[in-house]
């Protein structure tokens, strides 16, 4: 019984970060329909981004943070700028190319410049958890968990309350009549494109610094983020957040009780299955935007 | 456009003519090992240590007369590339003796080409048992099998009070193998086994497999893998508060990383090294260690590249005593003389045991193997 | 004409180890050859069904443990006491099981995936690739997991009294352009048929192709079995080569290197996957040689196939045959245009 409680305190805790990948690649994926193959490698760059800061420049932690997430936020702009503006009506196909290979570019630029050994990144919290009878967290979990929901919350806001998120909605339901409504596209589109990136990079910032930074971290994160994508529906934001926590579920609970060497292949299983049976994912409407 | 594929074919046949020319008046020895990709570390060092060794060889002379020089080629992490370098190294380079490959598959993957072109390496790292055992005359191992280490610990399970243990592997030949050699030594000392649990070489999360262990009622933890995961699992498991202590095998450890980067969760806990730069006072061959040591130390190599950098050394000071005592650079002479060599080496006394099918026997170097414990941020003799 | 410069290509292709004396080159040319069996049948699936397949570096790997273990022989428990056992087989049998199986994978996931289209398509795909790695590095009884499949067989062929072994180079250089010349003529074969031509239409505008009657899942499976056997004889060919298979024979990177060797030759066409495959499977060595991080060389990967995608999108050789073309009809041309402007 208490193994169980340790793995669902586990999986609570993973699950708010799987969330915010699964949220910023809806966001991409599901709005603008890019198949963003460079998800994961902005989920790296956020976490090399807090070794740069932190362990180089010595700044401070949670400035560090806040600077990993604006800088995520520039590279994803940049992205959309330098190569997915000439191929906005491109088919999906020709888009996916550049994807990928901007995506090995990215990753083999990062292992050039850090070199392929972990990096680890310190912390500010006490080393040893805060324990609550037969549980144990770390503080530093604890933490990310905290800012991976108010993330979540605020982007939910954004989306939904603000003039932003209203022109986002009407550029990805209806761009000519957006357009005509005076909705200037090009910077709909790398914004929302921007802060997909920008999410990210905070989730890789979050946790980069309770496990390690390495070169190919992003790849899983990338496949996970679509695994949680599919399964919550394109597109839709709480459908990302619930896909993150199950998915993170699916995961502990496999890892602990099924088999641990496949626990990454875990995501892989549900996208599968999720697309034989309900392709549109758990929580899709039609067409649903935000 | 058969034209076209044409004219490239000839643009091709025409660059391929050009050849490849060896220069004569130098020794060469070919090594291969990952610097790049998931070994890189580890293949980075032992390549520094093998560097060392070939620039004071050289500083004192030679060997035979000529200036050793290593032909160093990266086999990324895998087996595919091995194959490649192995190739590259025999064919285009003629070198007549190699080392490598790192990681036993990679070592795996190079031996059919050592017998089909009867050129012998030198393994310096890999721990599989099938690597000496395959019937391959061309394969020298200087590293200890997981068995050996295995063994050499046993005696340690009374000391150490210990009663039931779990075992925590990394999903590769390396910690396989460990951990099947070292739960085999357990139960062969009345020790009982508990859990017996794997994960990937890349993950990061070992929480499920630790809740696992937490609850298992054992009072040691062996860990093998390498020493990203090992920091990794060391931080994790004081999340958790395993109540185990904690032994890490294998030689991959790197003890100086460990303190560095795992900071507090690292005390408390035990490695089996194979050399022990903190007091090198403590190896056979003291004076050699203290050489080693200081020499990386000049070139401001990391520190914790010591526990393994130490390979490459003594890989390439055998290699130079069998060229020695062979009289020639070739192949075959060198094959021969590598089964009756004598070296000093950091590990201690290197020399090699016949292993494996009668008639094809590969090389086996019996090495020393020492148990070490971090306390207060320091490594402390045990 | 044309078939003239075929042949004269062929031979001089086959000529290579009678004067090539460095066999690290020509291990070099054989493993490129074995890649590009693999590029040409992925070009079959991307370029002319036009169904994006990321994951079929899974049917190259199945295709090599099938093989392997075939010959190997093996035992697995499918339940604690019942054993299920398979006496080594000769590699060529192996090596037509390897391809055998890769189609039965092939058709199944053809089956399976074609229900959905476009971006799901390829995440299904990557997913099923990924998961099949996962099996190989875990189902250890069977496939060794991680410690690999070792001392795997060369092939072996009794003809007339003669024994062939291929454990030399030069015999494995043409095993593979024989494999190589084969698998291009079967693609040609039906890329030219009714078959063919449906798959086109398919890529073009699969609503269309429908509505004229064309049964779009029929075409689409075919191709799938298709492209995964050749894939399957590709891994075969690699198994029995390098003769040590492990887990990260399933890595993405290697369907990458597939998809770039496609796209920039220029998917779609016969030769593209030639040119491309020629191109990225000598590259690696040639930067090797220079000493180039392969970091770097997997940057310039990735900025040449964007770099392709956005200036030559249709590929190297439809450019490249493009300008063959204009230069023949430029002479006849210009007169015209210059007619036409006059009397517009």
């Amino acid at each position: 019984m208490d193994q169980l409680l340790q793995h669902t305190v586990n999986a609570l805790i993973l699950g708010g970060s799987y969330a915010l990948l699964g949220i910023g690649l809806t966001l991409i994926f599901g709005i603008m329909r890019v198949v963003n193959f460079t998800h994961g490698e902005l989920y790296a760059f956020g976490a090399y981004m807090m070794y740069m800061w932190v362990m180089l420049a010595g700044t401070n932690f949670y400035l560090a943070l806040v600077l990993a997430v604006i800088t995520g936020i520039g590279l994803g702009a940049m992205i959309e700028v330098v190569l997915l503006r000439r191929l906005r009506g491109a088919d999906i196909d020709t888009t996916m190319l550049v994807m990928i290979g901007a995506w090995i570019a990215l990753q083999n630029l990062e292992q050039f410049t850090w070199s392929g050994v972990a990096k680890s990144i310190s912390t500010p919290f006490p080393a040893s958890p805060l324990v609550l009878g037969p549980i144990s967290v770390s503080w530093n979990r604890l933490f990310v968990f905290v800012v991976a929901s108010a993330l979540i919350v605020a982007t939910y806001a954004l989306i939904h309350k603000s003039k932003l998120g209203k022109a986002m909605r009407a550029t990805f339901q209806d761009r000519d009549t957006a357009a005509l409504m005076g909705v200037e596209i090009n910077r709909i589109h790398t914004a929302t494109f921007a802060l997909g990136s920008g999410l990210a990079a905070a989730a890789g910032a979050l946790l980069g610094p309770v496990f390690v930074a390495y070169p190919s971290m992003g790849d899983l994160a990338s496949l996970k983020a679509f695994a949680i994508v599919i399964l919550g529906g394109l597109g839709s934001i709480p459908g990302a957040t619930a896909g993150g926590f199950i998915l993170a579920f699916m995961e502990e609970l496999g890892a602990g009780y099924v088999s641990s060497g496949f626990r990454d292949g875990m995501g892989f299983l549900l996208i599968i299955a999720i697309l034989l049976v309900k392709p549109t994912g758990l929580f899709a409407r039609r067409e649903r935007i935000g | 456009m058969t034209r076209t594929v044409s004219g490239m074919l000839a643009g091709l046949a025409l660059a391929l003519l050009a050849g490849h020319a060896a220069a004569q008046d130098s020794i060469k020895i070919g090594v291969t090992q990952p610097l790049t990709g998931a070994f890189a570390a580890s293949g980075n060092y032992v390549a520094q240590g093998a560097k060392l060794a070939e620039e004071e060889i050289n500083k004192a002379g030679g060997v035979l007369g000529k200036k050793l020089q290593l032909v160093i080629e990266d086999n990324k992490s895998n087996p595919t590339e091995a194959v490649a370098t192995a190739e590259k190294l025999i064919n285009s380079d003629k070198v007549p003796v190699l080392m490598g490959a790192w990681s036993s598959t990679l070592t795996l993957a190079v031996m059919p080409k050592l017998e089909e072109y009867q050129v012998p390496m030198l393994v310096e790292t890999s721990s599989s048992g099938k690597i000496t055992t395959s019937g391959n005359p061309f394969v020298f191992r200087i590293s200890p099998t997981s068995e050996m280490e295995a063994k050499a610990f046993a005696p340690l399970f009374k000391t150490m009070n210990i009663k039931k243990a779990d075992f925590l592997a990394t999903n590769n030949d390396f910690g396989l193998g460990a951990s099947k050699e070292f739960s085999q030594a357990a139960k062969a000392n009345g020790v009982e086994v508990g859990v017996m649990e794997t994960m990937d070489p890349k993950a990061t999360d070992f929480s499920a497999q630790l809740a696992k262990i937490k609850s298992s009622g054992a009072d040691t933890l062996f860990v093998t893998t390498a020493v990203e995961q090992i920091t990794l699992i060391l931080k994790q498991a004081k999340d958790q508060q395993l109540p185990q202590k904690i032994i890490t095998t294998g030689g991959s450890n790197s003890p100086d990383q460990l303190i560095a980067q795992a900071g507090d969760a690292a005390n408390g806990t035990y490695h089996l090294v194979f050399f022990t730069p903190w007091f090198p006072e403590a190896v056979k061959n003291a004076d050699v260690a203290k050489q080693f040591v200081a020499l990386w130390n000049d070139k401001k190599f990391n520190v914790g590249g010591l526990t393994e950098g130490f390979r490459g050394w003594d890989g390439i000071h055998v290699i130079a005593a069998a060229i020695s005592a062979a009289g020639k650079a070739d192949a075959a002479a060198i094959t021969k003389a590598l089964w009756d060599v004598k070296v000093k080496g950091i590990n201690g006394d290197i020399s090699f045991i016949k292993q494996g099918p009668s008639g094809k026997e590969s090389a086996q170097n019996v090495p020393s193997v020492y148990l070490i414990k971090i306390e207060n941020g320091k490594v402390t003799r045990q | 004409m044309k078939r003239l410069a075929t042949l004269a290509g062929l031979a001089a292709l086959a000529s290579v180890p009678l004067w090539l004396s460095n066999l690290y080159l020509l291990h070099v040319l054989i493993m490129t050859g074995i890649f590009i069996i693999a590029a040409m049948s992925l070009n079959l699936l991307l370029g002319y069904t036009g169904q994006l397949s990321l994951g079929h570096v899974a049917f190259f790997g199945i295709g090599a443990y099938t093989s392997s273990l075939m010959s190997l022989g093996f035992t697995v428990h499918l339940l604690p006491d019942w054993p299920v056992s398979l006496e080594p087989k000769p590699v060529w049998l192996s090596m037509l099981g390897g391809v055998g199986m890769a189609a039965l994978c092939g058709w199944v996931i053809g089956r399976v995936s074609f229900k959905v289209r476009g971006a799901y398509f390829v995440i299904v795909t990557v997913s099923f690739a990924e998961v099949v790695r996962l099996v190989a590095l875990n189902w250890v009884e069977l496939t060794q997991g991680p410690m690999a499949l070792n001392n795997i067989p060369v092939l072996r062929l009794g003809i007339a009294g003669y024994e062939l072994s291929f454990l030399r180079k030069p015999a494995n250089y043409y095993l593979v352009l024989v494999v190589a010349a084969l698998a291009y003529l079967l693609i040609r074969r039906l890329v030219n048929s009714r078959a063919g031509r449906a798959m086109i239409a398919l890529r073009e505008n699969e609503a269309l192709a429908a509505s004229v009657g064309i049964d779009v899942t029929r075409y689409l499976v075919l191709a799938a079995l298709l492209s995964a056997g050749i894939a399957g004889a590709a891994g075969a060919l690699y198994a029995h080569y390098v003769r040590i298979v492990d887990p990260e024979v399933f890595s993405f990177i290697y369907t990458v290197t597939m998809v770039i060797m496609v796209v920039t030759g220029g998917k779609g066409t016969l030769a593209g996957p030639l040119v491309g495959g020629l191109i990225f499977g000598l590259l690696p060595e040639g930067l090797r040689a220079l000493g180039i991080a392969p970091e770097i060389q997997w940057v310039s990967y990735g900025v040449l196939m964007i770099l392709i995608v956005n200036f030559l999108p249709a590929g190297i050789v439809p450019a490249v045959a493009g300008v063959w073309r204009g230069r023949a009809a430029a002479a006849v041309a210009e007169p015209l245009t210059a007619n036409e402007q006059a009397s517009a």
